[in-house]
């Protein structure tokens, strides 16, 4: 390799920048949730004099936290595991099967490509509303679950077609049921998709804002995005800042945790689902 | 051929529900029944239902009274969805170009350099897709506040007195809030287009090397146009999927102050479910004819785009 040249070190720089300035905020973010409010307002520099892991016990209390923590898990739990189970035999049925009607099906479901789903916003509440399913986790777990997405269908479908057909074969002549072929050959063949798209559910649905914004009302019901929402709102007249702060740095941990596991698997799926140019 | 003759036989000894036909027809019917007819339900459905909904006066109480294309008619004259559009038009010119830039050359600094930092480069660039827009959005508000605030503690380190309440003053609102947008975006498009870069030989960079072509001749004579299909691709989704994002805006902003920062998108929200600011009452009828104002700048642009855009990759 050649030497560094005048440009590299300027590249180098721009990168290490780029770098910076997404890596410094976090750190930033969590040494302001370790100092006291006083501390807090004097300078956005000074590190603290005693670490305040209070902070994180008032905001795991005081802002609710926990419960959002908990309503997240079931959200993100029952709309992942159910929601990765419906797609998956959906996709499944789509792509290895044949039957008369696929193709209208399948090519209706991939009508949602093109669909801004913007202006469904207000149609798809009101009928929540008509079918009782609005200010529910479950409510909320159902629509989320039903609604089946064709990004996941399509990633789905992909790995199915990598099945080689033998398997299933030789599955139904040793007297296998239809039932059985899905559940004991096809399921773990496809595994390590299902995973990919598992992941991107779990991150998705975690993140989730807006249909927790709009379906719930109750803030006993919040999810962690819309408690911090909300949280961030109701700052405006308890003005403890540094609870908050640690409110922030805790609602990132889940999902920092599974990138750092799974950055791989993230990463190349990432553009599995992008467009291809 | 053989499963075919095993699976008559068993209709004879064993009931209708061992047959193969039946349970094919059976795990079809429950594979498709709960995907499929809940999106007929809950998405199909609601998209042909917003067109009626955009026709109607509703507050989502009292009964719904048809008004044909007021709302419409209402819309084209709103001051307010037409400052919205401005903003959405500022942001479309501005945030995806930016994140494509800014993508395109650390792309193709992590690709064709060997750095040997490049590796942890990649996994934190991509660090801010993992996180929530609120927490995103949150993390700005704090960076961005007028006393305690990243940015200002940031100048002044260089002496410079910042006082300013970068979302709270509407000249630098919007600017303030598409810089997260950006921060947010480019760890995604990074990899999308490392992934183009990947795909280019090697040799087509060797002999301008040869030629003495500087890193940036490289990428701006190879790459991009190499890659161009993808760059365009990427660039117009951005822009036509900005016109509907708001979350971002919602959190930092709220669309304040005095409406600097509000987006076509936000103002639907309001329009039908905001609980503050202009309307307490609920506009089911109004915001179903804003979605659907949306609805066909989406879809032309889109078609638009593809139709009359040159498709061919290499054009050097």
């Amino acid at each position: 390799m050649k030497k560094n040249t005048f440009m590299d070190v300027v590249w180098r720089i721009l990168m290490f920048l780029w770098g910076l300035s997404i890596l410094f905020p976090l750190v930033w973010i969590f040494y302001e949730s370790l100092k006291t409010n006083r501390e807090f307002f004097q300078s956005a520099w000074s590190l603290p004099a005693v670490p305040q892991w209070k902070n994180y016990k008032t905001a795991w209390n005081n802002l609710n936290i926990s419960r959002a923590m908990l309503n997240t898990v079931y959200y993100v739990g029952a709309s992942g595991i159910i929601g990765l189970f419906i797609t998956t035999i959906c996709a499944y049925a789509l792509t290895r099967l044949e039957w008369k009607g696929k193709k209208l099906v399948y090519e209706t479901i991939m009508i949602s490509l093109f669909l801004p789903g913007i202006n469904a916003l207000v149609p798809q509440y009101v009928l929540a509303k008509k079918l009782h399913l609005v200010n529910s986790l479950t409510g909320l777990i159902t629509l989320n679950v039903l609604a089946v997405s064709a990004f996941d269908i399509l990633l789905l479908g992909g790995f199915m077609q990598t099945i080689p057909n033998e398997l299933e074969e030789s599955a139904y002549i040793d007297g296998a049921s239809i039932f059985q072929v899905y559940w004991k050959v096809v399921m773990p063949l496809a595994k390590p998709g299902i995973m990919t798209v598992g992941i991107f559910k779990f991150l998705g649905l975690y993140n989730d804002f807006l249909p927790p914004l709009i379906y719930l009302s109750d803030p006993k019901k919040y999810t962690i995005g819309v408690n911090m929402y909300q949280a961030n709102q109701l700052m405006q007249y308890k003005a403890d800042w540094v609870s908050l702060c640690a409110g922030v740095v805790l609602a990132m941990i889940p999902t920092l945790v599974v990138y750092l596991i799974f950055q791989k698997q993230i990463v190349e799926g990432a553009t599995l689902g992008s467009v291809k140019g | 051929m053989k499963k075919k003759t095993d699976a008559s036989i068993d209709t004879k000894k064993d009931p209708w529900y061992k047959n193969a036909k039946t349970q094919k027809k059976l795990f079809l019917f429950l594979a498709l029944l709960p995907g499929f007819g809940g999106y007929l339900v809950f998405v199909l459905y609601p998209n042909i239902l917003s067109v009626w909904y955009s026709l109607l006066s509703w507050d989502g109480l009292s009964k719904p009274i048809f008004v044909g294309l007021h709302n419409y008619k209402i819309l084209f004259t709103d001051q307010f969805v037409w400052r919205a559009m401005k903003h959405n038009l500022i942001i479309m010119l501005v945030v995806p170009p930016l994140t494509v830039l800014i993508s395109v050359v650390l792309a193709y600094l992590i690709t064709n350099k060997h750095y040997k930092e490049n590796k942890i480069h990649e996994v934190m660039y991509f660090i801010p897709n993992v996180l929530s827009s609120v927490v995103v959005a949150l993390m700005w508000r704090f960076i961005y506040d007028g006393d305690y605030g990243l940015l200002n503690g940031f100048l002044r380190l260089f002496g410079v007195n910042a006082q300013t309440y970068w979302l709270g003053e509407e000249s630098t609102a919007l600017a303030a809030v598409m810089v997260p947008m950006i921060w947010a975006s480019v760890g995604f498009y990074i990899i999308i287009y490392m992934n183009a870069m990947k795909s280019i030989p090697a040799s087509l960079y060797e002999s301008a090397i040869l030629d003495g072509a500087s890193s940036m001749t490289q990428l701006f004579k190879i790459t991009l146009p190499l890659i161009w299909g993808v760059v365009r691709v990427t660039l117009l989704l951005m822009m036509v999927g900005s016109l509907k994002g708001f979350d971002t805006i919602l959190v930092l902003t709220g669309g304040g102050p005095a409406g600097a920062t509000d987006v076509i998108g936000l103002y639907m929200y309001n329009t039908a479910f905001g609980k503050t600011a202009t309307s307490q009452f609920h506009q089911y009828g109004y915001a179903s004819a804003i979605g659907m104002f949306l609805f066909v700048i989406l879809v032309t642009c889109k078609g638009l785009m593809d139709k009359f855009l040159p498709n061919e990759d290499i054009q050097f």
